[in-house]
């Protein structure tokens, strides 16, 4: 546990009671200042991709280009994670000031934070602050008395979880269907409207006001070489006490984030395994989560950090029916485009619903097999990581499952 | 002079998203003739309309009930029984997913996470979120909705 929070805090909501302290600083700082600030904090980004967020500005400030883009990621949808909702109900002011922050260093002249539909309190709260801000001219023509100048929109997802994905996001906002777009070219060179566009998430954002206004030392001192600063993670599952911390990285093990934050497993039962990044990560076995929570060693014990979200899963529960209710959402959020994502988690889907009392070894490679070829094919994120929890599942607990060879008949 | 509204800054982008949105609001769901005049608007074909309108769960093509009832049944709140809750509020509205009762009061959705994975069960009746839901607690809020 964290002796001081550094994002998490009392609720900020009212501009006429905000410094804005990380604008101030940043309207007297040069584009390049900033951009090396945010570089030297060692922010990575927190939409699960854990892109180094300082080099992201840079090659957005490097883009030439009349018109830019700076767009706020707020459409959490990964089961598990809640949040960016938390910074959007109680810290949203923190939020939009890292969108100018940002905007201001990669000089982006306008905006959209691409809130996801089912968020109506963030909605409403996001939509007055965007207008009191404008009232106290920190949206608009020149910001605080500085000659920089960011109109800021907000746009409403209508529910589909593959909008987050930024180059859907982009074609979502542009009134397309929300399937991915081929790379490159990435958003940074070709993004919203065929302009050079920034999309960050709502946590990294606030994130990086809170580095602008407190100094970069301050969060680099903090976490691994590799996983600096803090995290949100969202306890949810078989937990006492579930919700939003803010850890240090590598300060406590996902064990003692677990016991120390969550308050240990609900109504004394045993943890069977942790789902350490939300529904697209590999699940790790209760004997393999005493290790440091930060990107590294999550990704050294063959899963990832991903959105934040740890999902502790007790013994009680029956495997496959898990395993059934992730290939379910994937069969639903698939975008369709690739055949192999759409049509292959259909087929898994298919499987587990047959499954008995045993698996066979033969579907079990099916499984395996469909799931690499999604992978490979896979334009995107989602069906990249689509079978990371059903194959960690089927791995660890081969067992429990009753996986068997069967006899050729 | 400082400008302080965005439209005044040329703010010129039309959003479709947007107007889908205030179309679905004003009639629970997006009628035909609106779409005519959207395809006119955005000069789009009609079809590729559609296309957009059907992507996403949110927009509807047909009228829904006065209450769309949406209960998640993602991991987390799978693991905290969503499934009994489902079956519970399936019952007593005697529909399936993505059906509405005959009397038009009620469209029931299955949804993935709605980010309120820390309090579930979770169910939203149109804008308003309920937590920490057992089935009687469901019953009770949907026998409320008049
Ligand atoms: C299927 C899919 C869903 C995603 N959902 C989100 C999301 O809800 N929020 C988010 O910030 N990033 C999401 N991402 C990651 C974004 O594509 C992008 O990497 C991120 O917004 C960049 O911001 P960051 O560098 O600050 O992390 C998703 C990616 C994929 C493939
Ligand atoms: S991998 Fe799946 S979700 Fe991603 S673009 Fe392809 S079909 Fe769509
Ligand atoms: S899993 Fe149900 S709200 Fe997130």
């Amino acid at each position: 546990m964290l002796e001081e929070n550094f994002l998490m805090g009392e609720q900020l909501l009212d501009p006429a009671d905000y410094d804005f302290p990380a604008l101030k600083k940043a309207f007297n700082m040069d584009r390049e200042e900033v951009i090396q600030e945010i570089k030297d904090s060692g922010l990575k980004g927190r939409g699960g991709a854990g892109f180094p967020t300082g080099l992201k500005w840079e090659l957005g400030y490097k883009e030439k280009s009349d018109e830019k883009y700076m767009i706020c990621n707020a459409d959490e949808g990964e089961p598990g994670t809640f949040k960016d909702r938390y910074l959007m109900e109680n810290r949203p002011l923190l939020v939009i000031e890292g969108i100018i922050t940002a905007a201001y260093a990669v000089n982006a002249q306008k905006g959209f934070i691409y809130i996801r539909g089912e968020y109506f309190d963030s909605i409403k709260i996001i939509d007055k602050l965007i207008d009191n801000m404008y009232k106290e001219d920190v949206l608009g023509q020149d910001i605080l008395g500085s000659d920089f100048s960011f109109d800021l929109r907000l746009v409403k997802g209508a529910g589909a979880y593959v909008c987050g994905d930024e180059t859907s996001l982009l074609n979502s906002i542009e009134g397309k269907r929300g399937a991915s777009r081929i790379k490159p070219p990435y958003p940074i060179q070709k993004g919203l409207f065929e302009q050079p566009t920034v999309v960050n998430n709502v946590e990294t954002l606030s994130s990086a006001a809170r580095i602008i206004a407190e100094g970069a030392s301050l969060y680099s001192a903090m976490g691994s070489k590799n996983s600096r600063g803090t995290k949100l993670v969202c306890l949810s599952g078989d937990i006492n006490e579930p919700g939003v911390y803010e850890v240090e990285f590598g300060a406590q093990t996902i064990k003692e984030i677990i016991e120390q934050d969550g308050k240990g497993i609900k109504g004394g039962s045993d943890l069977r395994f942790v789902v350490p990044g939300g529904v697209s990560t590999a699940v790790l076995d209760k004997s393999e989560i005493d290790i440091p929570y930060t990107y590294e060693d999550l990704e050294k014990a063959g899963s990832s950090l991903g959105s934040g979200a740890i999902i502790a899963v007790g013994q009680e529960h029956d495997l496959v029916d898990l395993m059934l209710n992730v290939s379910r959402f994937f069969m639903d959020e698939t975008c369709g485009t690739c055949f192999p994502c759409r049509e292959g988690n259909r087929q898994i889907n298919r499987i587990l619903r047959k499954y008995k009392a045993t698996f066979s070894i033969q579907e079990k490679e099916i499984i395996q097999d469909v799931g690499e070829t999604i992978r490979l094919a896979a334009r995107c994120g989602l069906g990249q990581s689509s079978l990371n929890f059903i194959n960690s599942i089927m791995e660890k607990y081969e067992d429990e499952l009753g996986i068997k060879e069967v006899l050729e008949v | 002079m400082a400008q302080n509204t965005a439209e005044d800054m040329g703010y010129n982008e039309e959003i479709l998203l947007e107007k889908l949105h205030n179309i679905q609001e004003s009639y629970s769901y997006i009628p035909e003739n609106e779409i005519d005049n959207l395809a006119q608007k955005f000069d789009m074909p009609r079809a590729k309309l559609y296309g957009v309108i059907k992507f996403y769960s949110m927009f509807y093509t047909e009228p829904t009930g006065k209450y769309v009832i949406r209960v998640c049944d993602s991991l987390s709140c799978h693991i905290n029984n969503s499934k009994k809750l489902l079956n519970d509020i399936r019952e007593y509205l005697d529909i399936d997913d993505g059906e509405t009762t005959e009397d038009k009061k009620f469209t029931l959705e299955v949804v993935e996470c709605l980010g309120y994975c820390g309090e579930g069960p979770v169910m939203m009746v149109n804008d308003e979120v309920y937590t920490h839901l057992t089935p009687g607690m469901a019953l009770k809020i949907l026998k409320n909705c008049v």
